[in-house]
């Protein structure tokens, strides 16, 4: 039975399956017999977070566990805030519908920057002070974890505890830790101490971080004994060992991604120089065509889904993924599944591909070439040639396919305004080759190119970190240059807001002193900064004057290449030198090859103990 | 071929789940089962499914349906049952599988139970009850039209018990006319002040044309 005060709130919000729960396959057990609670906590909406995979694999993983029970919170929207601040009803999990304030641990995935206010929002609706220094023994313990812990420094004040890399292994000791401090009774400091003896495992606040004059860091300190200098992230040697999992939470209300999910593969060997994911995952590891091929049927008999995506950073790079579709071709017919391939590459979409994805419907095709000229992309190392777009399109053409999307970035290093005219030419370029194509599908008479252009934003752990980002003047600029250089009428541009960007810029690369300007903003009414409709500069602006902090030194500043960086107590594999090589390789347009062809020699294969790969140069389609 | 209707309640949690997120769900339920349910043979196979006379979000019920079809020739209906009660969402229990008797289009009116637990409920039947006439407008697909809801349902009879005001109320729910509980209970929040969203609805029975209890 639903508590009245809560069925009130949900009769004047929208979309109120998103408060409710009741899912099939969410997990209810008996509070009253379980040794630990966890509440999985998602910064964002129902809808964004339930596509989350990561939530998935841990909720069955944690869930598995008779003793402990993991729950699902996610970030209210609007409507639904106000009603429950209005009414006095405190953030609660769906499953058992108990305040964050019952939980032993309430843990937050930090998945982008921008969703860092909404942590403060959650944390404010339950009740919970901010600062890991205002919260005694009484309180959860506050942890997070996902790949912006990477830099988690501009919130690392809330949490007492970070997680960085994998959580599989990781959250399972954490979890036998806290429920083994429980039993003896042990203070929270002490519980820290222990935890911080798990791989992988930061507490911010034994560490103290010393400023120079100018805002630069001078010196990132451990301040208790035991407690390493650097935290090396948490990783899965073999992902074999681990099964994809095959329970999920189906939700009634749409998610973003409404489908079964099996990630095929962890990390990318590609080495673009601009994508942190490429950087912090490595090395790249890949799960076996017949297990994968097995949890994918598995998880669609236990969902209902119709539909399964073969997730990872770069399908297409999986070196059984030829076999693994013929296997599952054997029944997805016959179970009404359709496959989807989220991530392919121009330079290795081959028609056998197509012919074994597509069987029911073409949908548009999604392709990022990120840079409009091919000098540009040698820097950034996103090694696609415009002979390979050519090549694709015209298959995807042929197969009838009518609409491409394609991804670029702008601002990025050394880019100039030729670099934004090959932006345009491109699309030019693809928009003729439609028309060129005599034997395409009959009544397939028009295409429609669009081009989805991003600002760049320099990223920890990257090559890119020492980079500026372009001023928002700059970026205006050059999107104003796009609109003019687009001529067809069949390209269509869409940008997105430099303001947002500049901030993400800030936070990605900020430091604990920002920590302050969050709350300060979110007491001003941000957080969903995220969704352009809730994004308020102003008051960010403000919120940074307030504290005395120039978000400029963050964005805008190039990072000395032996300057400390805010994260350079976080160790995830990848050297330091090697991003100051790939770095001067970027500045002069040279490329890398991808590490399955050849070892760059980055560092992160001393995280498996040995070398990533078998060097077989079929391996790379 | 047999068409199969299914029987279910919406209750709790999933009293919140709106007719087209339910018609996604049921079908990944029946999916899950793995019961021989029949699929449209169209370029985008999907199972055959029709919901009867669809509740309003917020409301609960014990008489939902869903007609689906199957090549199987004498279905065991308890079994049909007993393979979809494991896989539904929190709030649905399927309470009966039974051949279809009536069409769907028969539902002339539906029967419910609405209650609160909130302070000023039996004033607001009593008022209702001594009005010589409630009108309101009621928007259909053509045009706005006014209907005077004491010729539909001339009184209720409030149960109290405790701190709870209940009242049943049998009201149109056919295709020529429909009158959604929350009509009545909306006109009384602007005649009589009492929030609307202080009452809980329950469907408890659907009828036909002939008063007939539809099954």
């Amino acid at each position: 039975m639903l508590d009245p005060k809560l069925k009130q709130a949900l009769a004047m919000v929208q979309k109120p399956g998103r408060y409710t729960g009741g899912e099939p396959g969410c997990v209810y057990k008996d509070k009253e017999k379980v040794d630990l609670r966890f509440a999985f906590c998602f910064p964002d909406t129902y809808e964004v977070g339930m596509s989350f995979l990561g939530e998935k694999i841990l909720y069955e993983l944690i869930n598995a566990h008779p003793n402990w029970w993991m729950e699902r919170a996610f970030m209210p929207w609007l409507d639904m805030k106000e009603q429950m601040e209005q009414l006095g009803i405190p953030l609660y999990t769906l499953e058992s519908k108990d305040p964050l304030t019952s939980f032993d641990i309430v843990g937050f995935t930090l998945q982008y920057e921008m969703s860092f206010t909404n942590i403060l929002a959650m944390l404010d609706l339950a009740g919970i002070p901010f600062y890991a220094k205002d919260r005694g023994e009484e309180w959860p313990l506050i942890i997070a974890g996902g790949p912006c812990v990477c830099n988690g420094e501009p919130v690392a004040p809330f949490f007492d505890v970070m997680q960085l890399g994998e959580g599989e292994d990781q959250l399972q000791s954490l979890c036998a830790q806290v429920e083994q401090a429980k039993k003896e009774g042990i203070s929270k400091e002490e519980l820290l101490l222990r935890l911080a003896k798990i791989p992988g495992v930061y507490v911010p606040a034994f560490y103290d971080v010393e400023y120079e004059e100018d805002g630069r860091i001078h010196a990132i300190t451990p301040n208790h004994p035991g407690v390493p200098a650097v935290v090396t992230k948490a990783i899965l040697k073999d992902m074999n060992a681990y099964k994809p999992p095959v329970n999920f939470v189906v939700p009634l209300i749409g998610a973003i991604h409404d489908r079964a999910q099996v990630e095929v593969l962890r990390g990318c060997v590609r080495g673009c120089r601009f994508c942190q994911a490429g950087f912090i995952y490595r090395p790249m590891r890949q799960r076996d065509a017949e297990g994968l091929d097995q949890a994918a049927r598995d998880l669609c008999a236990n969902t209902g889904y119709e539909e399964v995506s073969l997730t990872s950073l770069s399908t297409s790079d999986h070196s059984q993924l030829e076999e693994l579709l013929d296997r599952m071709n054997t029944w997805v017919e016959k179970e009404h599944v359709n496959i989807a391939l989220p991530s392919l590459r121009v330079d290795n979409f081959s028609e056998s591909l197509i012919e074994k994805t597509t069987k029911v419907r073409k949908s548009g095709l999604t392709f990022a070439p990120e840079a409009g000229t091919q000098r540009l992309r040698d820097v950034i190392n996103k090694n696609v040639t415009w002979e390979e777009i050519e090549r694709t399109c015209t298959i995807a053409f042929k197969a009838g396919y009518t609409s491409v999307k394609l991804y670029f970035m702008m601002g990025l290093p050394t880019e100039t305004m030729e670099d934004i005219e090959g932006i345009a030419d491109t699309a030019h370029r693809i928009v003729d080759l439609f028309y060129a194509i005599k034997d395409k599908p009959k009544g397939k008479g028009s295409v429609q190119v669009t081009i989805s252009c991003a600002c760049f934003v320099p990223k920890p752990h990257t090559p890119f970190q020492f980079c500026p980002q372009d001023t928002m003047e700059m970026l205006e600029e050059k999107q104003a240059h796009l609109r003019a250089a687009v001529r067809s009428r069949k390209v269509k541009v869409n940008c997105h807001f430099s303001d947002i960007s500049f901030l993400e810029a800030v936070v990605a690369k900020g430091n604990r002193r920002l920590a302050p300007v969050m709350v300060e903003a979110y007491r001003n009414g941000c957080f969903f900064d995220g969704w352009d409709e809730c994004f308020h500069y102003d008051t960010w602006l403000e919120a940074f004057k307030k504290c005395g902090i120039d978000p400029a030194f963050y964005a805008y500043r190039t990072i000395g290449l032996d300057e400390i960086t805010p994260w350079s107590h976080m160790d995830y594999g990848v050297t330091h030198e090697f991003l100051v090589r790939e770095y001067q390789k970027a500045l002069q347009a040279v490329t890398t090859r991808p590490c399955n062809k050849a070892c760059s020699g980055c560092g992160a294969n001393q995280l498996l103990g040995g070398p990533c790969f078998e060097y077989n140069q079929n391996l790379v389609h | 071929m047999n068409t199969i209707r299914i029987w279910f309640t919406k209750e709790g949690d999933a009293s919140y789940i709106s007719l087209l997120d339910l018609q996604r769900a049921m079908g990944r339920c029946l999916k899950r089962s793995g019961l021989p349910v029949w699929y449209t043979q169209g370029f985008n196979p999907h199972i055959y499914m029709t919901f009867t006379c669809p509740l309003s979000l917020g409301q609960e019920s014990l008489v939902e349906s869903v007609d689906v079809k199957t090549e199987e020739e004498s279905p065991d209906f308890e079994e049909w049952k007993n393979r979809l009660n494991p896989v539904m969402p929190g709030g649905i229990r399927v309470t009966k599988v039974a051949p279809v008797v009536h069409k769907g289009e028969e539902v002339a009116f539906a029967r419910y139970t609405i209650w609160t637990r909130q302070p000023g409920g039996e004033e607001a039947v009593r008022a209702y009850n001594q009005a010589q006439q409630l009108l309101v407008e009621k928007k259909t697909k053509r045009a706005v039209k006014t209907i005077d809801l004491k010729e539909i349902l001339p009184r209720v009879e409030a149960h109290l018990e405790g701190d709870k005001c209940t009242f049943e109320a049998v009201l149109p729910a056919g295709k020529d006319l429909n009158v959604n509980p929350t009509l009545l209970l909306d006109s009384w929040q602007e005649a009589y002040g009492f929030p609307a969203r202080n009452w809980n609805i329950l469907r408890t029975q659907l009828y036909t044309g002939k008063m007939e209890i539809f099954c």
